[in-house]
């Protein structure tokens, strides 16, 4: 992993003593090895890459190899995480719309009409 | 804008008060000059007719008098004013003032509407973002607050090992910044600064770098921890930055991702957030900009 630019200590350092950011490009290959990775998770019905590391590992050994060496460390934890409260979130928006729906139909039932 | 709507409604009701008794006068002149003569003789035979027949002299026999000039002068009215007292001048007048005050109100209105937004925060009582801090800009001079005033100032914080949510935010302030400067026709009223939340890392050379990438107009900003810690505490930005990090260990900062409008006396005046696209955001600056400017106050243009 030392090709990277901020994954190792020789390289990662400016001269006034920095630890450099990934640039755009580097950003936008982190992104296409998590995106690819995450749809064989979608693919293999994983959804928490964290709880379920191994089992990740082993269907998706070539993507997750592929988008842990192309993000740094603290990032490949955030997009694992994000993905489980972007999903529960929209579990979570899903779930009260429905019951906003059951709610309206039971009201229309009792003979109330929405204004 | 008021002075000027004033005269002009002036005017219509100046129009159309003196359409109609030109009309009337013209009627009535018409009347005795050129049916003297018929209307006399009418009047008479009706007055006979109906004396024999009721025997009754009721002013309703004169009825058919007028009647008969009236259908006359009619036909020669048509002709001459065919269109009446609503002329296509008196139309298009009120046309024009009804739209022209339709659209006024509204811009007034919603003008008045962000004015009250942007004197929110003026005052005594008033919850306050922005304020006095101390940091450097990439060259190691002081910056201050006072750097920010003359402009309308627009200020990010971030830091530059952020994974997805502040690049996309920088693109977009980038876009902004063009979009401005288009709109304000390149002139130098508007001043992007980004601050790092994260000066450890984020040394002035990591900075200039980072940014060059998004916009070479913005302004970076960095400073020691606890400098840092008091500018996001004045902009009540929530800071999480662990302090004391090994070299070499990866951390993220969480941090809130809100761009502050402040304007030129240094107040807070809006935030623009993710929902916002370059478009609506930089309709909401340049509203603010225009309306700076239409009351008079200063403005830096260097």
């Amino acid at each position: 992993m030392g090709w990277l630019p901020w994954s190792s200590d020789s390289k990662n350092s400016a001269s006034d003593g920095g630890r450099i950011a990934p640039d755009r490009s580097s950003r936008q290959k982190c992104w296409e090895g998590r995106d690819l990775f995450f749809t064989c998770l979608d693919d293999n019905n994983i959804l928490d890459a964290i709880k379920d590391d191994q089992e990740a590992r082993r269907k998706c050994g070539k993507e997750i190899g592929e988008f842990e060496s192309a993000c740094a460390k603290a990032w490949v934890k955030y997009f694992k995480e994000k993905r489980v409260m972007e999903y529960n979130r929209d579990k979570t928006i899903e779930r009260i719309k429905k019951e906003d729906a059951a709610k309206v139909q039971d009201l229309k039932a009792q003979g109330w009409t929405p204004r | 804008m008021a002075s000027t709507m004033r005269p002009l409604v002036q005017l219509v009701g100046r129009a159309s008060r003196s359409t109609f008794p030109s009309v009337e006068r013209n009627i009535l002149r018409k009347i005795p000059s050129q049916n003297a003569f018929l209307s006399l003789r009418t009047t008479q035979s009706a007055y006979t007719s109906t004396f024999r027949h009721n025997g009754l002299s009721s002013p309703r026999a004169f009825s058919t008098t007028p009647l008969r000039a009236r259908a006359r002068t009619m036909g020669q009215l048509k002709a001459r004013n065919a269109t009446g007292p609503f002329s296509w001048k008196a139309a298009l007048l009120f046309v024009i003032t009804g739209g022209a005050m339709i659209i006024y109100f509204r811009v007034e209105k919603e003008r008045l509407a962000r004015k009250r937004i942007a004197e929110l925060s003026k005052g005594v009582g008033r919850p306050k973002v922005g304020g006095p801090f101390v940091l450097k800009d990439l060259s190691g001079n002081v910056f201050t607050e006072e750097d920010l005033k003359g402009k309308y100032s627009f200020v990010y914080f971030g830091f530059t090992h952020c994974p997805d949510i502040c690049p996309d935010e920088l693109d977009k302030m980038a876009e902004i910044i063009n979009n401005v400067k288009e709109a304000t026709k390149g002139e130098n009223v508007f001043l992007p600064v980004f601050v790092t939340c994260d000066p450890v890392r984020d040394t002035p050379e990591v900075l200039r770098s980072y940014l060059q990438e998004f916009h070479g107009g913005i302004v970076g900003l960095t400073g020691t921890y606890e400098q840092v810690k008091h500018m996001c505490k004045q902009y009540r930005v929530y800071f999480s930055t662990p302090q004391n990090v090994n070299p070499g260990e990866d951390y993220l900062v969480d941090h809130s991702i809100y761009f502050y409008l402040m304007d030129p006396e240094g107040d807070f005046v809006e935030c623009i957030g993710r929902q916002d696209t370059p478009e609506s955001a930089t309709k909401v600056i340049m509203e603010h900009i225009n309306d700076w400017k239409r009351e008079g106050k200063p403005l830096k243009k260097h």
